[in-house]
């Protein structure tokens, strides 16, 4: 029996003697109290009329005095009847309904609840540590690609508006501190479906508490860590963190791919964004003098990958003690350093925003930058802006600036998550491309285009294992060569080819960029695809099912079903049968 | 002493009782059983089978379902009575009457291993 019914049926407890003992009694006087029958005769009534009696009295529905006419006696009885069932009736629904409201009772409700949704996650989950802005983004690209997630934030009330969102599957989400084990194990930490852990609370002292008990309580699952302080992500990747994403990190080194090379940093567009959504267009980033605002994590990582690239920059940051620190660094030489906060024009303009090419925005209010932007554009509307967006609800403001990049630290945090745990093999993708020269990504963009339109591809990873590709592993086993192009091959005609291009062959530890049709698939590889969801289906289908696999690699369709076996065997037999005859026939 | 524990020994031997007393005598003998105490058995069996709703405990358990067994057979043996004499309108037979009666004798059995396990609860308390 579960903690909940329990608790309910103790608490019945009470309520259900009352009514039993209220209706016995009254069953019992009435069948005791002496009554008449419609001839004048002394009458007691059965136990049943007893039941009935009272019953319909109780509920206060009172069909009348039946099955005869009631004497003073009973009507005496009917009185002490009415008022003894029917305060006992008040008591129980008063103590059902306190029952309801009692926190205790609906928190344990609520976990009961939580605890069910889980139960019903057919594989695996992935649990995500704090719902804000980061959490959310996460958790509607994790359900988008299909994969399961589990929510625990302390926040009750982002909880309750879980079952109100469109998402495409059900998230199950508990009102808890992470930061407390005990919390943490309820949310199902310890379950074995938990695949991992993402930590994305908006405190890095708490990620780090998730993350050590997550690791010491569960150590074979995945953690994810969001850090945005250096010190705590030395810490976490001290005791095996997983992967540690720092937003301002992640996003320089996207700035740098950008600037570096246009096509691959769209090539990373494309291949890690939402899939089903339109293609984005390349930014090209000028070069010339730029205007960093706001010296913080975040401008300083920039201005660091603008400083590879011997671009002028001036900084504009309204702390004396950074300019002191920048100033002595030899390496800073060539640029400069403004006191003032870059929001007013004069400011801007010693600066030089009247010849420069780019501007940072990027200080930690909103506000802020978007009047940093909107006076910068004033003085010089060709300016190239990036934005930083802070908080979610200024989403529509940011989108009406018409910055060229806007930075917005929940969707960055949420796409490199979501990357590193639906297709790990996509960075190693992506790691390996930025060593290619820009030719390449050129190619490989106008293939992607070429081959799968203009909507963000779907991304998966082919296991040539038992698991994920039997029919193909038994094929592999009795020594047939399959190719690439093989499994490209459409399953229901296999001329056409599907619309997916296979982006990289891992096979041990050795990695191939762009396999072509040719190389023959051993047991163990790992193949990453790019390709629209219906060319997933149909390899998918292709490679676990024997007679498809079939088909693909002979032309031919055999049947499954016993008979249908039997009549294609005899056919062919025949066929065979007639072919020499054939033959001989020609030579005579 | 637990107070719990001897409310709800209370009724269940008070059942137990009960139900031996509607069903001693010839079975079939209408006069030896009393419509009454076999109403007093089913309202003492519903008390002692609600005091152990919510029992968390494996003994617990175990009474709470020896006593829904009880009250099974005993809600059967009224029913029939209500049908035949209540709702057909005919007076009560042998035949009717004596599986009323055994009907409360298996009710009985099901309030005997109740009070036995009561006994068995009690005396592993003292140890």
């Amino acid at each position: 029996m579960s903690l909940v019914t329990s608790l309910i049926m103790r608490q019945m407890r009470a309520p259900f003697i009352i009514l039993i003992l209220g209706y016995s009694i009254s069953v019992l006087g009435m069948v005791l109290t002496p009554g008449v029958d419609d001839q004048g005769n002394v009458w007691h009534m059965s136990f049943f009329d007893a039941i009935y009696f009272v019953s319909f009295t109780a509920t206060t529905i009172g069909f009348g005095e039946i099955p005869y006419a009631l004497t003073n006696a009973q009507r005496t009885w009917a009185l002490i009847t009415i008022y003894l069932t029917v305060v006992a009736w008040f008591y129980s629904l008063g103590k059902i309904i306190s029952l309801v409201q009692d926190p205790t009772f609906r928190e344990a409700l609520k976990k009961n609840h939580y605890q069910r949704q889980l139960e019903r996650i057919p594989e695996s989950f992935i649990l995500i540590c704090g719902f804000g802005e980061t959490g959310h983004a996460l958790a509607k690209a994790l359900t988008e690609r299909n994969i399961h997630t589990a929510v625990i934030e302390s926040n009750s009330r982002l909880i309750e508006t879980l079952p109100l969102e469109d998402f495409p599957l059900v998230i199950p989400g508990i009102t808890g501190d992470a930061r407390d084990p005990e919390q943490l194990i309820l949310a199902g930490l310890q379950d074995r479906k938990c695949a991992a852990v993402i930590a994305v609370t908006a405190s890095d002292e708490a990620n780090l508490k998730i993350a050590v008990t997550s690791k010491l309580l569960h150590p074979e699952i995945c953690v994810v860590c969001r850090s945005e302080i250096e010190e705590y992500e030395s810490n976490m990747i001290s005791f095996g963190t997983d992967f540690v994403v720092n937003p301002f990190d992640t996003f320089a080194n996207i700035f740098a791919m950008a600037m570096h090379s246009p096509s691959l940093h769209l090539l990373y567009d494309w291949l890690t964004g939402v899939p089903n959504t339109d293609l984005s267009n390349p930014v090209y980033i000028k070069e010339g003098h730029w205007i960093i605002c706001g010296y913080g994590r975040f401008g300083e990582g920039l201005y660091k990958q603008l400083l590879k690239t011997n671009i002028q920059v001036t900084i504009i940051d309204p702390s004396e003690e950074k300019r002191e620190a920048f100033l002595n660094h030899p390496e800073n030489k060539n640029n400069d350093f403004i006191i003032g906060t870059g929001f007013d024009a004069h400011t801007l303009t010693v600066a030089g925003v009247t010849r420069a090419v780019g501007l940072v925005s990027g200080t930690d209010n909103d506000s802020n930058n978007l009047s940093i932007i909107m006076t910068a554009r004033e003085i010089n509307p060709e300016l190239f802006i990036i934005a930083r967006h802070n908080k979610k609800s200024n989403e529509k403001l940011f989108e009406a600036t018409h910055a060229n990049i806007i930075m917005q630290p929940s969707e960055i945090i949420a796409r490199k998550i979501r990357t590193l745990l639906v297709s790990p093999l996509m960075i190693a993708f992506l790691n390996k491309a930025r060593n290619q020269d820009p030719t390449w990504a050129n190619i490989t963009i106008s293939r992607i285009m070429g081959a799968l339109g203009d909507s963000v591809p779907s991304i998966w990873t082919l296991h040539v294992n038992e698991k994920d590709a039997r029919a193909l592993c038994s094929v592999l086993r009795l020594g047939r060569v399959i190719r690439v192009g093989n499994l490209l091959q459409d399953a229901h005609q296999r001329e056409q080819q599907v619309k997916a291009i296979p982006l990289m062959l891992k096979r041990n530890q050795k990695l191939l960029l762009m396999p072509t049709d040719d190389i023959a698939i051993k047991s163990g590889d790992q193949l990453l695809f790019c390709g629209t969801p219906s060319a997933h289906r149909s390899m998918k289908w292709c490679l676990n099912d024997l007679h498809r696999l079939n088909y693909i690699m002979t032309f031919e369709d055999t049947p499954d079903a016993y008979i249908w076996r039997k009549l294609h065997q005899y056919l062919k037999r025949n066929e065979r049968r007639n072919r020499p005859r054939q033959k001989r026939h020609i030579m005579k | 002493m637990n107070r719990e524990k001897v409310v709800f020994s209370f009724f269940m031997i008070l059942a137990l009782t009960l139900n031996y007393g509607f069903y001693t005598g010839e079975v079939d003998n209408p006069s030896h059983h009393n419509v009454y105490e076999l109403f007093a058995v089913v309202v003492v069996n519903m008390i002692a089978t609600v005091l152990k709703f919510g029992d968390r405990s494996q003994m617990g358990a175990m009474l709470l379902a020896t006593s829904l067994v009880a009250l099974v057979q005993l809600f059967s043996a009224s029913l029939i009575w209500a049908y035949v004499v209540s709702i057909q309108g005919n007076p009560m037979t042998p035949e009717t009457m004596s599986t009323i009666v055994s009907l409360s004798g298996g009710a009985m059995i099901a309030n005997v291993i109740s009070v036995i396990l009561l006994i068995i609860e009690t005396s592993m308390m003292r140890h």
